[in-house]
């Protein structure tokens, strides 16, 4: 009798289970056949142009290439415009989050407001605003010679400190989003619990709340650096020749010299560069985890 | 009380510097607008005089905004028809099924977001140029559907996620069909969700760069597009208010996307006198 309710259950469930099954793979075709399509059959032949010589053969060569002379040092300065970029907006960002977290609701509101809205709209009209501002005449330059500071006007456009303006003004965003999120996850008792045990107040940012958030920020450093490696519309527009991208460089050699294997060879560097980077994000975080965790108990 | 003054002055150079870093954020659009009224578009801010010039020459004779503005919309329509399809039924079988290689699926959803847009835009030319369909307003709308269509299967999953499910097992057991349930009670309860899934493709296409770049042809230039060549190549000072334009299409968009999900929350509390969780919960860290 036992044995017949324990069963019983078992036959209608399963139907169920394969009715939810065939449904699902319906359901999912649509999108898996439209990105298999149209985003990783691309980038597969992305992939196989970068390798195959003006005849068809394999070849390096297209490799070789990108990683020599003026290309090597384009890729260079994408590394180094990027790694700057996620320096500023990490501290930036982390400053601002800090102040958020401790704001009353209502005001920390409004602040991520103007955090988040600027996010949806476009990266291009956000880099003219800036060229505006940046300008001879601009806001910033008006203001800095009205406060008699020695020099002003300076040249803040079409320099490396107007692309790192700009990208960084771009990638803010994120991270102030994310190290946000993570400060509020923080646990204040431990705070609290360090501080009754007579540690100052120096001692219990570095020792209990940095190591914290450290994962945290590791992660937000990381995003910005890799969503700056692809970047092109603020380098292209702020910046001068030293400032060429590899972004820039890739769609150079796609619409003005016709260089298509050159350009997918670099899209594939900047690929594999960004995937290096989304692994070490991945490391990160479930580093942070298990110490979250261990921290808790 | 030296410690109240330490912690008094920590908090104002806080709360200024912090003021400072929201002003970086905000005031190149400000500026924008400003300059968009401004007797002179390229200098001196604040404007001496104010004007509205500029949003009367982009309708004027021989100007090129109008239909870089219809194919924009027109491309953005499409493709948010593309996303939303792609998105409802995606959303279900993430959500709503025992779909084998779940992971593998989301994985695959999550690869256009993460993957810079210029390798993406790169392969789309390469799959496009051969077919000779570079500067096909359906080959850009198809190009932005790749992009747009994640936004809007993540926003679907949340709201799936959000539907209390009690709701439709209590409708079945009162005698209520499949296709009632899914029309009486799913799609009304959806319908805030696509809404904010339309509004984000439609944006996502309107605003789209690298793509439109790599796959327009001199007759089909994108909004974008136009904007990105009168900054580099033709100066044009009607640029200024096109951005004007931009930046206003994009804050109206966030302020339907906030009031429909205002309305939406009513919806769903009124019908499940249940205290519901607050946000939608989101195992395995998934973002949205």
């Amino acid at each position: 009798m036992a044995a017949l309710t324990a069963t019983a259950p078992a036959g209608p469930r399963k139907l169920l289970a394969s009715r939810k099954t065939r449904i699902g793979i319906l359901y999912a075709l649509p999108v898996v056949v439209y990105l298999l399509v149209l985003f990783v059959y691309p980038i597969l032949s992305t992939l196989l142009l970068s390798l195959k010589d003006a005849d068809g053969s394999f070849t390096l060569h297209w490799y070789a290439d990108a990683l020599t002379g003026v290309n090597l040092s384009v890729l260079i300065t994408t590394l180094r415009i990027s790694a700057e970029t996620a320096l500023f907006s990490l501290v930036f960002g982390f400053v601002l989050a800090n102040a958020i977290s401790r704001l009353k609701p209502l005001w920390a509101g409004v602040a991520m407001l103007i955090v988040v809205v600027p996010h949806f709209i476009s990266a291009l009209v956000r880099t003219y605003g800036w060229i505006i501002m940046l300008g001879d005449k601009g806001l910033v330059n008006e203001s800095l010679s009205g406060l008699w500071i020695p020099g002003a006007p300076f040249q803040l456009l079409y320099n490396e400190l107007g692309v790192v303006i700009g990208t960084t003004s771009m990638m803010l965003p994120y991270t102030v989003l994310l190290l946000y999120g993570v400060m509020r996850g923080v646990d204040r008792r431990l705070l609290a619990a360090a501080s009754s045990m007579g540690a100052g107040r120096v001692t219990i940012f570095r020792r209990i709340y940095l190591p914290l958030v450290a994962p945290g920020l590791a992660s937000a450093g990381l995003l910005s650096f890799i969503l700056s490696l692809g970047y092109y519309i603020t380098p292209a527009l702020m910046g001068g020749p030293n400032q060429t991208m590899i972004a820039t460089l890739i769609n150079q050699q796609v619409t003005k010299e016709n260089q298509w294997n050159g350009a997918a060879s670099q899209g594939v560097i900047l690929l594999v560069l960004t995937l290096a980077g989304l692994l070490l994000v991945k490391a990160v975080s479930s580093l942070g985890a298990s110490r979250k965790k261990r921290n808790a108990s | 009380m030296m410690e109240l003054r330490k912690t008094l002055t920590g908090r104002i150079v806080l709360t200024a510097v912090a003021t400072v870093i929201l002003l970086f954020l905000a005031l190149p659009i400000v500026v924008i607008v400003v300059t968009s009224f401004s007797d002179n578009a390229f200098a001196a801010f604040p404007p001496d005089t104010w004007t509205l010039n500029w949003y009367k020459a982009l309708f004027a004779d021989g100007s090129k905004w109008p239909a870089a503005l219809s194919l924009s919309a027109l491309i953005a329509a499409i493709s948010t028809v593309f996303s939303l399809i792609i998105g409802v039924t995606a959303a279900t079988a993430l959500v709503r099924s025992e779909l084998p290689l779940r992971s593998a699926v989301f994985a695959l959803v999550l690869g256009p977001l993460v993957i810079p847009q210029i390798v993406t835009a790169l392969g789309l030319f390469l799959l496009f140029e051969p077919a000779a369909m570079l500067g096909s307003p359906i080959a850009i709308a198809l190009g932005h559907t790749v992009l747009a269509a994640p936004i809007a299967v993540l926003i679907l999953i949340a709201t799936l996620r959000g539907i209390d499910e009690r709701l439709e097992d209590a409708a079945a057991s009162m005698g209520a069909g499949r296709l009632t349930i899914a029309r009486r009670i799913t799609f009304p309860l959806a319908a805030p969700g696509m809404i904010a899934a339309a509004i984000f493709s439609f944006i996502t296409s309107f605003d789209e760069f690298y793509i439109s770049q790599f796959l327009s042809s001199v007759d089909t230039v994108t909004l974008p597009v136009q904007v990105y060549n009168s900054l580099t190549f033709d100066i044009d000072p009607s640029v200024t208010a096109v951005s004007a334009i931009l930046i206003a299409v994009a804050i109206l968009a966030l302020g339907l996307v906030a009031l429909v999900r205002w309305i939406g929350s009513g919806r769903q509390d009124s019908l499940l006198s249940v205290e519901n969780t607050v946000g939608v919960a989101n195992p395995g860290g998934e973002v949205v």
